[in-house]
């Protein structure tokens, strides 16, 4: 057990070495890309705002000529306590302030999609490569390729097109109704439910094949070991065998991929939210990056980089557990 | 199977209930309206900080300035002053300010709110939008009806930033401890609409000012604001009856908007005064010279332009660039002036030739080195309008003999390059203003140009010349509108003879709205405003006259 814990404390280890090197690049990037703030939103008003406006908006977003060094330093001190600097974008909000409320709806949207594609892929993989001879499996690995490779901006506008627009059954828009306000109540939540459905459903639509066939292709190659037939042979139950001796072993390349996907959840759903005007993550950072929102994208990508980190120290727990060699 | 039927029941149940709670019908008693793209609000009221984004209509609708201009009568009405008057050669400005206006939480409005939001940008020059306290002197409250505005120099330009500051309750601001941080939640202002009624992540509404000092206005009770993400969105909306005034842009909007309700569909794109441009950077060596940026301009065929790159939207520029409520300022004498806005091969052909530009057998022209005359269009990617536009320029040139190249870039770099000036042409705007002198200002100052590299904030196309700077500085000093209108005749005149930008095409504002449950929008035969809501703060007119039907 001692040699596990320690197999997890350096990987965290490494870990925080990533952090902070990612912490690094993500300082170095936006400062690197051409324009300031100021300048572009004085020029987003096309001649409207006075030239002089400029110097009283640098003043106002504290934009500095410091030292790199200095302006490093106070970086790094603001996001050890949490303080992530001010929005340009949304001024004089907090970075914090909007990136939790993008947080939630993200989480609970791409969260609830991935865990149900994660799920159903996995255990029709399971369940086809078991029975590989069926019609399902002749059926259902090249019709579900097939629908995953579609572009999904395509699929999605023209399921939004289809079950939103022509025939009324979804909303276009939105986490939930504007008759309904924010709070534990039922129409609240029967509201972001019923918001949810086309969204998550497209996001589940395209990634199922996906799932699908890792693991029924690593479940086949595992059904051909040798102690699969030996459990055959012993008279084990063909299901104890599905699940307990062919299924945990070959489901830990799909671990390690939902590991991944759990932490590109926070980036990667732009496209259904901007599709579905769903008001996450994915769709501040594009805004922000439209408005040269530094502080906004550093923090949007602070967060994006810490959860695929924690995603994959979490994975790492999780192949500990069904994988015993790691143990040893 | 009994099992099936009951999940069967829960999901149909569930639809029903979901389809319910959504088809109720739109809220009747409110103006739904568009503005801003946002996919989520936050919640922000503060007018005064450039750098801040309130929500509209905080500038105008809740705060209210001495004057407001409206841009479609290209005339100023007093609004929180009753009337204006020069003093001691110019350098005094007195207000009289309106009596019997509140603030929406009943406290009085007077002349003493006006001087401390003055008082408040001196002390933090972050609030000073317009710069002002580099001209002004002081601004007192002699009574509670009199605002003493005192200069420091002669600048008669400066009544436009007095007059359109957004005047915040004294009594609020003078305990706040940081302005610049402020974010305003619950707005205390003299505008129509005062109240914030409901604030979520996706919708708010914002009740009318009961205490509003325009008797029985507004006539509407309450503005909704549902967050939109895209165009296609605000178009859909629009559509469905689901959005009653908007300024976004919809292309073929006779077919897509009009087409399906026309009677109650409308749309008006009045043009704003001025032009969009196809800057020219003077200091580049070929377009230096005044001939090739004139033969540039004669090979442009602009009609062509408008109906592919504005879907007819708007008509070509005039060769002063100013029309519509503009051309009331067309000098006298512009009949007899060169009018290089027209589509003229043969006199762009003739003016290249006399520069030295020689044309091979294959219909292009070569610079004296024998290389190809090229030049590159730069646009903002993603604004199709204009990349539609430089495309039909960039063949127009091509006919004349100019290889003319279309570049798109993100915004950031765009801008980049036109403040460094590190581009041949562009599309572009150009400085806008009540009168045409922030315009011609914007376009030959000598003060305002930057040498190649260094960031110019206007004049990116980076042309001066003296005689402009004198009457530039002369029209500073003045109020005779005699000699303001004779100077800026001689503005014109001088910008025909240098041609230090190409105007393509008159700039509309765009304005839709619905009128199933809502009357009295402006309109072409109802012009009392701007039906575009994108211009602060002069969408007040429509707020103060819509109407439930």
């Amino acid at each position: 057990m001692s040699k596990s814990i320690s197999y997890l404390i350096r990987r965290l280890g490494f870990y925080l070495v990533a952090a902070f090197a990612a912490l690094t690049l993500n300082f170095i990037i936006p400062r690197m890309m051409p324009g300031d703030p100021a300048s572009i939103i004085f020029a987003r008003f096309r001649g409207k705002l006075k030239p002089e406006a400029i110097e009283a908006m640098r003043q106002s977003f504290g934009l500095t000529n410091d030292p790199l060094l200095v302006q490093y330093w106070s970086y790094l001190k603001g996001i050890l306590g949490g303080n992530l600097g001010t929005s340009i974008a949304y001024f004089p909000e907090p970075v914090s302030n909007i990136i939790s409320s993008g947080l939630f709806w993200t989480i609970f949207l791409a969260g609830f999609s991935l865990i149900v594609a994660f799920s159903i892929g996995t255990l029709l993989g399971i369940f086809i490569a078991w029975n590989r001879t069926g019609k399902l499996d002749t059926l259902l690995p090249p019709t579900l390729a097939f629908l995953g490779a579609f572009p999904y901006f395509w699929l999605a506008m023209l399921s939004l097109y289809i079950f939103g627009f022509s025939l009324n059954w979804f909303p276009l828009s939105h986490a939930y109704g504007n008759q309904v306000s924010p709070g534990l109540n039922l129409s609240f939540i029967l509201s972001v439910i019923y918001h949810a459905i086309l969204p998550a459903f497209t996001m589940i639509f395209v990634s199922l094949g996906g799932w699908m066939l890792s693991m029924r292709n690593t479940m086949i190659s595992t059904l051909g070991a040798d102690y699969i037939t030996f459990a055959n042979a012993k008279g084990i139950s063909s299901r104890h065998i599905m699940l307990r001796y062919a299924a945990r072993n070959a489901i830990l390349p799909n671990l390690t991929g939902f590991g991944m996907a759990l932490g590109f959840i926070l980036s990667g759903a732009l496209l259904t939210e901007i599709i579905f005007s769903y008001p996450g993550q994915g769709y501040l950072l594009l805004q922000a990056v439209k408005s040269q929102d530094f502080p906004l994208m550093q923090g949007i990508f602070m967060t994006i980089t810490f959860a695929v980190l924690a995603a994959n120290w979490l994975v790492d727990i999780a192949i500990l557990i069904f994988d015993p060699r790691t143990r040893k | 199977m009994t099992r099936k039927n009951l999940y069967q029941t829960l999901i149909f149940g569930l639809f029903i209930f979901c389809s319910c709670e959504e088809k109720t019908t739109r809220d009747r008693e409110g103006l739904i309206i568009y503005q801003e793209q946002f996919l989520s609000w936050v919640r922000n009221f503060e007018p005064l900080n450039p750098a801040s984004v309130p929500r509209w209509p905080t500038r105008g609708g809740i705060y209210e300035p001495l004057y407001i201009y409206n841009p479609i009568k290209a005339e100023w009405l007093p609004w929180l002053a009753t009337k204006y008057e020069w003093r001691e050669n110019n350098k005094k400005l007195l207000f009289t300010i309106r009596e019997g206006v509140q603030w929406s939480d009943g406290k009085p409005f007077d002349a003493h709110d006006v001087a401390y939001t003055f008082n408040l940008t001196k002390k933090f020059p972050a609030l000073d939008t317009r710069n002002s306290w580099e001209y002004l002197k002081s601004v007192v409250a002699v009574s509670n009806t009199i605002l003493e505005v005192t200069f420091n120099r002669v600048y008669v330009p400066g009544f436009d930033a007095v007059a359109g500051t957004y005047i915040v309750p004294k009594h609020i601001w003078e305990s706040l401890k940081d302005p610049l941080k402020f974010s305003n939640p619950n707005p205390v202002g003299t505008g129509p609409y005062t109240e914030v009624l409901r604030f979520d992540s996706q919708i708010w509404e914002l009740g009318k000012n009961n205490n509003y000092w325009q008797p029985e206005k507004p006539y509407v009770d309450k503005l909704i604001f549902p967050a939109f993400s895209s165009n296609e969105q605000v178009t859909l909306a629009l559509l469905s009856g689901e959005l009653d005034w908007s300024g976004a842009f919809i292309p073929a909007i006779d077919r897509i908007f009009v087409a399906k309700d026309p009677k109650h569909h409308r749309y008006w794109f009045p043009n704003t005064g001025y032009s969009t441009f196809l800057h020219t950077n003077t200091k580049d060596p070929v377009l230096s010279d005044v001939r090739v940026r004139k033969a540039i301009s004669y090979a442009i065929d602009r009609s062509q332009v408008v109906k592919v790159g504005m879907y007819n939207y708007t008509k070509p520029a005039h060769v002063t660039s100013l029309s519509g409520p503009m051309a009331k300022w067309h000098s006298p004498d512009i009949t007899s002036k060169e009018d290089w806005t027209s589509y003229n091969l043969q006199k762009a052909s003739k003016l290249l030739d006399d520069a030295g530009y020689i044309l091979n057998n294959k219909g292009q022209r070569l610079k004296k080195d024998g290389s190809l005359l090229e030049l590159d269009i730069i646009v903002v990617s993603g604004w199709s309008d204009w990349i539609r536009s430089a495309q039909v320029v960039s063949q127009n040139l091509n006919k004349a003999g100019i290889k003319a190249k279309v570049r798109t870039y993100d915004f950031g770099a765009w801008i980049g390059r036109m403040q460094r000036g590190d581009f041949e042409m562009s599309i572009g705007w150009a400085e806008k203003g009540a009168t045409p002198y922030n315009f011609f200002k914007g376009m030959m100052f000598s003060e305002y140009v930057k040498p190649i590299g260094e960031v110019a904030d206007v004049n990116w196309h980076r042309f001066g010349s003296e005689k402009a700077d004198l009457l530039i500085k002369t029209l500073e000093k003045t109020s005779d509108k005699k000699i303001i209108k004779n100077i800026i005749n001689d503005l014109q005149h001088l910008f025909i003879e240098h041609a230090p930008g190409i105007p393509l095409f008159a700039e509309p504002a765009w304005g839709e709205c619905n009128t199933k449950y809502f009357k009295n929008f402006p309109s072409k035969e109802n012009p009392y405003g701007p039906l575009s809501n994108n211009e602060q703060p002069s969408f007040i007119f429509t707020l103060l006259n819509v109407q439930k039907r």
